[in-house]
C-alpha cells in the first residue's frame, strides 16, 4: 500500500509540473518598464540617453539591463545602451527590450523622440528672369531649405505675391503672368522666413510666330517636330521670346478616346490616336497654329504558329537558335526548377521540331544558355547543384544530336551562375548576383579566368549581360544598366574607353527609380540612327508579373535619356530582342509582343498602334496548362523563337502584311 | 484507506493533463524546400506511423526566380514560424509566418545567403547567421532580430561562413561554427557580443581559443570545416559536426576543450541532440544515412540510410520519440522528410517534398 502511494505522489508531482510553471510567469507580469525622459526633444546633431528602468510592483527598481533600437537607424541612431544621436528631424520611437533575468519576464515598451526640423534659412525660387515680356508667363517654384540646409519637402510655399499685379500677377499654382509693362517684386513667405526679387515686364515685340512641322502627315507614334520663331513687326527673330506649345485633338474615334496625344515643350509631339490634330505655337497673344493628319499606324500584322516544341513537364527557361555547322538550324532551351536539363533542337523543320539530344547536369536550374557565333561552343548555367558548387558547363554542339561536355568551370562561381554570354572567345558569367567573371574558352577543355567586373556601389547587385561591338550591357537593378568596354569597335560620340576582357572599363550607367532593371539590349535604330539601349524590368507587385521597358536615347556614354517606354499595363516584361528596329519582348503572361520601334520614340509605345502582333503561347496540359508565362524571343532568319515556361519552344511567322498605310 | 480513491482520481486527472505530451499521437514539422521555393508542413500520425505533407506554403520574393528558403524556425510560443530567404539582390532575407494560417506576417532583410536559426526563450531575440556561402572568405556575421516587430537590431560579426545557430537550454548562449576558420563560437544572447571563440582544429590537445583572437590574419585551410554546433539539453556540451574530418565532436563548455572525438559516416552535416539527452542524430550529407548516437555508450547504435541523396536537417520531438529528416536529393529528384523511430531506431516513414529539402524545425505535438 506504501508502495501504490508513493508511485501516485510521484507522478502527481510529474503531473502537476507544468501547472506550477505558468502561475510563476503570471506573479512576473508586475514588472514593467519605466521610462523617464519619454517624449525627448533634440536638434539635429544632438546626443542623449534614454532613461528607463526595470521596476517592480513596489517601485523598485530591478538590476535588469535592457536594450535600446530603432527602425530609423539612419535618421536615429541608437546603441544598445539607449544612446541616442538625431540625424534627420522627424518623429521616432525607439523600442526598449528587456530579456529574461533574474527571475523576470521578457518586457517590451519605447520612447518616443521628436528630431525638432532646424529653423528655417530660405526659400530658393528656379527662376528670376530680370525681365518678362509683356503677356507671356513662367511657372515659379520656391524650395525651402533649413539652417542645415535640408530641402524642406514636406513645406510648400503657398504665399507668393507680387508687389504690383497690375503689372504681374501670381496665380495659386505659381503660374506668373507678366500683364503690362512695369515693375514689380515677388515675395515669398514662409514662417518667418522671407524672400523675395525685382524684375520688370517690357513691352513685347513679337507680331508673328512662323510655325512649320516636319510632317504634317504621319501615323501614330511618328514624333512630329515643331519649329516656332517669334518675330517683330520688323521680321527680326526674337531670340529671347518664349514660345509654348499646345493642341487640340478631333480623333477620329470620338466616343471617348483617352489621352489622343501628348506635346512637349521642346516641340515634339506624338499621336496616339488617328484623327486632326490642330498645333500651336505662342508668344502672348501672339498664336501660329497648324494642323498636321495622324493615321493609323497600320502596322499589325497577322502571327502564324509554325511549330511547337513541347516541355510541359518541367519549365522551359532561356533558348538561343543557331545555324550548325552542317547548315541546318538548331536550338536549345534551359530548364527551370527542373531536373538540371539541356533540350537540344532540330528546328531545320520548324513544323516538326524535335529534341536531338539532352544534356543533364547536376544541377535544378538550368538558367541560361548560349551558343558561340561559329556555332561550336555552347554554355549552359548551373544553379542548385547538389554539391553546391554551380558554376558553368561548356559544351561541344558541333553535333547537335550528340553533344559532348568539354569542361566544367565552378572555380568561384559556386553561388550560381544565373546568366551567361559568349563573346570573341570568353563567356561573360554573372557571379553570384555580385558581379560578371570573364572566362577565355579559347581552348574549351581548359576555361581560365581572365578579369572580372564588379560595381562599389552599397549593396550591388547584377542579373544579367549582353554584349554588342565589344561593350558589355550589363543588368543591375538598382544600378541601372552598366556599359563597360570590354574591347569597344565603337566610334564617334559612343567610341570605347580601351578595354579588353582582361581590363574591362566602364563606360557609363543609366539608372530609373523603380530598381527593377533586369535586361538590357542595345541598338541603333536604322531608321534615325539613333542609339538607345533599352532597359527591361523585372518586378512581381503582389507576386504578379509587372513592370515595363525603358527606352534610353544616347548621345553620348555620359548623356542618356529616357525617352520611351513601352508598357503593358497587364503583365510584366522578361527578356527582350531588337532586330531591324522591331522589338521582340516575353512579356511574362502577356505573352510575346512584336513592337514597330522604327522612327523617333516617344511616350509610351504600347497606346500608339505600334504593337505589330502578340502571341499567347500555352499548352492544354501540363503543370500549368493554359497559362502563358513568355521567358524570352529570339528572331531567327525569317521565324521568330519564343521559350514559354509553361508550354516550351515555339517557333512563329508574322504573316505578310495585306495592308499598311503610309504617311503620305 | 478511503482518502486513496479520491487521491488516485486526483492523480489520474492530473497525470492526464500533464502528461499529454507523453501520449501525442499527431507531430508537425516545418520543412524548406530550398530549390522550389516551398516550405511544408509535415504532419505525422504516431499511430499509424505515416508522414504526409498537411500543407504547402510558396516563399520568396520572385515567383520565376529560386530565391532559396534555407533555415527555418518556429518561435517559442508555436504562434509564428520564421524562413530566412537565401538570395536577394543581394542580400537574403527573413520572412515571418503565421502557425494558424500560414500566411505571411512580415519580413526583413538581412545579410549574405542567411541560413540557420533560433530564438531564445529568455532574449526572446532571433538569431540567425548569415552563411556567406558563395562570397568572399571574410568574417560575416550573426544578425539579432526582435521578431515582433521584425526589427534587424545589430550584425555580431562572427567567423567565416557561419552556420548551425543554435541557442543553448539556458537561453543565454547562441552557438554557432564558422566553417571556413574551424571555430565554435558562443554569443552571449544578452549582451549580444562573442563571449567565446573556440578553435576546433588546433585543439586537438586540448587547447581553447580565444575570444579576441584575430582571425581576419588566420590562415583558411580548414581541416574541420564544422557545419553544425547543437547544445546538450542538460550538460554543459556542444555538439559539433565536424563535415570536413568525418567527425562528431564534443565540447565541453566548462572547461572549453574537445572531450570526445568520434568518427561518423561520411561528411556529417546536422545534428540535434535528443530532449532527454540520450542520442545525437546526425546528418551525413555525404552517403546520404543518419547516424544515432547514444551518448552515454559513445557510440553509434544505428545508421539508417535515407532514401535519397544529400541528407540535410534534422529535428527532433520535444518527447525524444522521433527524429525527422531532411534529404535534398539531386537535381530533379523530390526532396524528402523521413521519420525516423528512435525508440525502435527504424526508418517509419518517408514523404516526398518540394526539391532540396533542408531547414527543417519541429513545431507542435498533440
Amino acid at each position: 500500500m506504501g508502495k501504490a502511494v508513493k508511485f501516485l505522489l510521484i507522478i502527481f508531482v510529474i503531473g502537476s509540473y507544468q501547472v506550477s510553471a505558468q502561475d510563476t510567469t503570471g506573479e512576473e507580469s508586475q514588472v514593467q518598464i519605466v521610462v523617464e525622459n519619454d517624449n525627448l526633444e533634440l536638434n539635429v546633431g544632438d546626443e542623449a540617453v534614454i532613461n528607463a528602468k526595470v521596476v517592480d510592483s513596489e517601485g523598485t527598481t530591478l538590476a535588469d539591463t535592457l536594450i535600446f533600437f530603432s527602425r530609423n537607424r539612419r535618421a536615429l541612431s541608437v546603441t544598445r545602451d539607449g544612446h541616442i544621436k538625431a540625424l534627420k528631424p522627424g518623429t521616432y520611437n525607439v523600442f526598449i527590450f528587456k530579456t529574461q533575468q533574474n527571475g523576470n519576464p521578457r518586457l517590451r515598451s519605447q520612447a518616443t523622440v521628436n528630431v525638432i526640423y532646424p529653423p528655417l534659412d530660405r526659400i530658393a525660387f528656379n527662376t528670376t528672369p530680370e525681365q518678362l515680356y509683356e503677356g507671356t508667363s513662367i511657372q515659379l517654384e520656391a524650395r525651402v531649405y533649413d539652417k542645415l540646409d535640408f530641402h524642406r519637402e514636406d513645406l510648400e510655399v503657398d504665399n507668393i505675391t507680387s508687389s504690383n499685379p497690375e503689372v504681374a500677377e501670381v496665380d495659386k499654382f505659381g503660374k506668373l503672368r507678366a500683364k503690362s509693362p512695369g515693375s514689380f517684386t515677388i515675395t515669398a513667405l514662409i514662417e518667418d522666413v522671407t524672400t523675395e526679387w525685382s524684375s520688370e515686364v517690357i513691352a513685347n515685340p513679337v507680331t508673328s510666330v512662323d510655325l512649320s512641322v516636319n510632317s504634317d502627315v504621319v501615323r501614330t507614334g511618328d514624333v512630329i517636330n515643331i519649329t516656332a520663331v517669334p518675330k517683330d513687326q520688323n521680321g527680326n527673330v526674337v531670340q529671347d521670346a518664349p514660345v509654348t506649345y499646345s493642341f487640340t485633338a478631333q480623333p477620329d474615334d470620338d466616343r471617348g478616346p483617352a489621352a489622343p496625344a501628348q506635346i512637349e515643350q521642346d516641340g515634339r509631339f506624338v499621336a496616339n490616336k488617328s484623327g486632326l490634330y490642330t498645333i500651336m505655337a505662342k508668344n502672348a497673344s501672339t498664336i501660329s497654329e497648324t494642323t498636321v493628319r495622324v493615321n493609323p499606324r497600320n502596322v499589325s500584322q497577322k502571327i502564324e504558329v509554325v511549330g511547337h516544341g513541347e516541355v510541359t513537364d518541367v519549365p522551359t527557361s532561356d533558348l538561343w537558335v543557331w545555324e550548325g555547322v552542317d547548315g541546318k538550324d538548331y536550338a536549345v532551351t534551359g530548364t527551370h526548377v527542373g531536373r538540371g536539363e539541356a533540350f537540344f533542337w532540330d528546328v531545320s523543320d520548324p513544323e516538326n521540331m524535335v529534341t536531338i539530344d539532352t544534356v543533364t547536369v547536376d544541377a535544378r536550374v538550368v538558367n541560361d544558355v548560349k551558343v558561340s557565333e561559329d556555332g561550336r561552343i555552347a554554355v549552359i548555367s548551373r544553379e542548385g547543384a547538389s554539391n553546391r558548387k554551380n558554376g558553368l558547363v561548356i559544351l561541344d554542339v558541333t553535333d547537335p544530336a550528340n553533344v559532348k561536355i568539354l569542361s566544367r568551370f565552378d572555380d568561384g562561381l559556386t553561388g550560381g551562375v544565373h546568366n551567361v554570354f559568349i563573346y570573341e572567345d570568353h563567356v561573360y558569367a554573372i557571379n553570384n548576383g555580385r558581379r560578371y567573371d570573364i572566362i577565355n574558352i579559347e581552348d574549351p577543355e581548359n576555361p581560365y579566368r581572365v578579369s572580372k567586373f564588379e560595381l562599389d556601389t552599397p549593396g550591388h547587385s547584377v542579373h544579367d549581360v549582353w554584349i554588342e561591338d565589344g561593350v558589355a550591357y550589363s543588368s543591375n537593378w538598382t544600378d541601372g544598366v552598366v556599359a563597360v568596354d570590354v574591347g569597344s569597335n565603337m566610334s564617334g560620340e559612343m567610341q570605347g574607353a580601351g578595354g579588353s576582357p582582361e581590363n574591362p572599363k566602364k563606360l557609363g550607367s543609366f539608372t530609373y527609380p523603380s530598381g527593377w532593371n533586369h535586361a538590357a539590349f542595345p541598338f541603333k535604330s536604322q531608321s534615325t540612327d539613333d542609339f538607345y539601349v533599352i532597359a527591361g524590368d523585372e518586378t512581381f507587385p503582389d507576386g504578379i508579373p509587372a513592370g515595363w521597358i525603358h527606352f534610353f536615347k544616347l548621345n553620348s556614354w555620359e548623356e542618356a535619356e529616357e525617352v520611351a517606354r513601352y508598357e503593358v499595363p497587364e503583365a510584366g516584361t522578361h527578356n527582350l530582342w531588337v532586330k531591324d528596329d522591331v522589338l521582340y519582348v516575353a512579356y511574362y503572361q502577356g505573352g510575346l509582343r512584336i513592337v514597330d520601334i522604327s522612327g523617333e520614340l516617344m511616350g509610351n509605345l504600347y497606346d500608339q498602334g505600334r504593337e505589330i502582333a502578340k502571341f499567347l503561347p500555352k499548352a492544354g496540359e501540363g503543370r500549368s496548362p493554359n497559362s502563358p508565362m513568355a521567358w524570352g524571343p529570339q528572331p531567327y532568319k525569317d521565324l521568330i523563337f519564343v521559350a514559354d515556361m509553361n508550354s516550351g519552344l515555339w517557333a512563329l511567322k508574322l504573316q505578310p502584311v495585306e495592308e499598311t498605310a503610309s504617311a503620305e | 484507506m478511503k482518502f486513496l480513491k479520491p487521491l488516485f482520481t486526483l492523480v489520474l486527472f492530473v497525470v492526464i493533463a500533464g502528461t499529454e505530451n507523453l501520449q501525442a499521437q499527431d507531430y508537425y514539422a516545418y520543412v524548406a524546400a530550398e530549390s522550389e521555393d516551398m516550405v511544408h508542413l509535415i504532419h505525422f500520425n504516431a499511430e499509424t506511423q505515416q508522414a504526409t505533407i498537411a500543407e504547402t506554403i510558396e516563399v520568396g520574393r520572385y515567383p520565376t526566380e529560386t530565391d532559396g528558403p534555407h533555415g527555418i524556425t518556429v518561435a517559442p510560443d508555436g504562434k509564428h514560424w520564421f524562413v530566412s530567404i537565401a538570395h536577394g539582390n543581394p542580400y537574403g532575407m527573413l520572412a515571418k509566418y503565421s502557425t494558424e494560417t500560414n500566411k505571411l506576417v512580415s519580413t526583413t532583410d538581412l545579410g549574405m545567403f542567411p541560413a540557420s536559426m533560433e530564438i531564445s526563450e529568455v532574449t526572446g531575440l532571433l538569431y540567425v547567421v548569415n552563411f556567406n556561402l558563395h562570397g568572399e572568405m571574410k568574417p560575416s556575421s550573426v544578425s539579432v532580430v526582435e521578431p515582433e516587430s521584425m526589427t534587424r537590431i545589430t550584425d555580431i560579426e562572427t567567423g567565416i561562413m557561419p552556420h548551425g545557430s543554435r541557442i543553448g537550454a539556458s537561453g543565454k548562449y547562441q552557438y554557432h561554427v564558422s566553417m571556413m576558420t574551424d571555430e565554435l563560437i558562443q554569443i552571449n544572447t544578452q549582451t549580444l557580443e562573442v563571449s567565446k571563440r573556440f578553435k576546433l582544429s588546433e585543439t586537438k590537445g586540448g587547447m581553447s581559443g580565444h575570444k579576441d583572437m584575430d582571425h581576419s590574419k588566420m590562415e583558411h585551410k580548414p581541416v574541420e570545416k564544422p557545419t553544425w554546433a547543437h547544445p546538450h539539453p542538460t550538460k554543459p556540451l556542444i555538439y559539433v559536426a565536424a563535415n570536413g574530418s568525418d567527425e562528431l565532436l564534443e565540447i565541453n563548455t566548462k572547461k572549453w576543450e574537445i572531450t570526445q572525438r568520434y568518427k561518423t559516416g561520411k561528411a556529417p552535416y546536422n545534428l540535434e541532440v535528443t530532449p532527454d539527452g540520450k542520442y545525437v542524430v546526425v546528418t551525413y550529407k555525404g552517403e546520404g544515412a543518419t547516424g544515432i548516437w547514444d551518448l552515454e555508450e559513445g557510440k553509434e547504435v544505428a545508421k539508417i540510410e535515407n532514401s535519397r541523396k544529400v541528407s540535410h536537417g534534422v529535428t527532433i520531438s520535444p518527447d525524444s520519440k522521433y527524429a525527422f529528416i531532411s534529404v535534398e536529393g539531386i537535381g530533379g529528384e523530390p526532396g524528402s522528410v523521413e521519420v525516423i523511430n528512435l525508440q525502435t531506431l527504424e526508418r517509419v516513414d518517408v514523404v516526398e517534398t518540394g526539391k532540396q529539402a533542408g531547414g527543417i524545425y519541429f513545431w507542435k505535438q498533440s
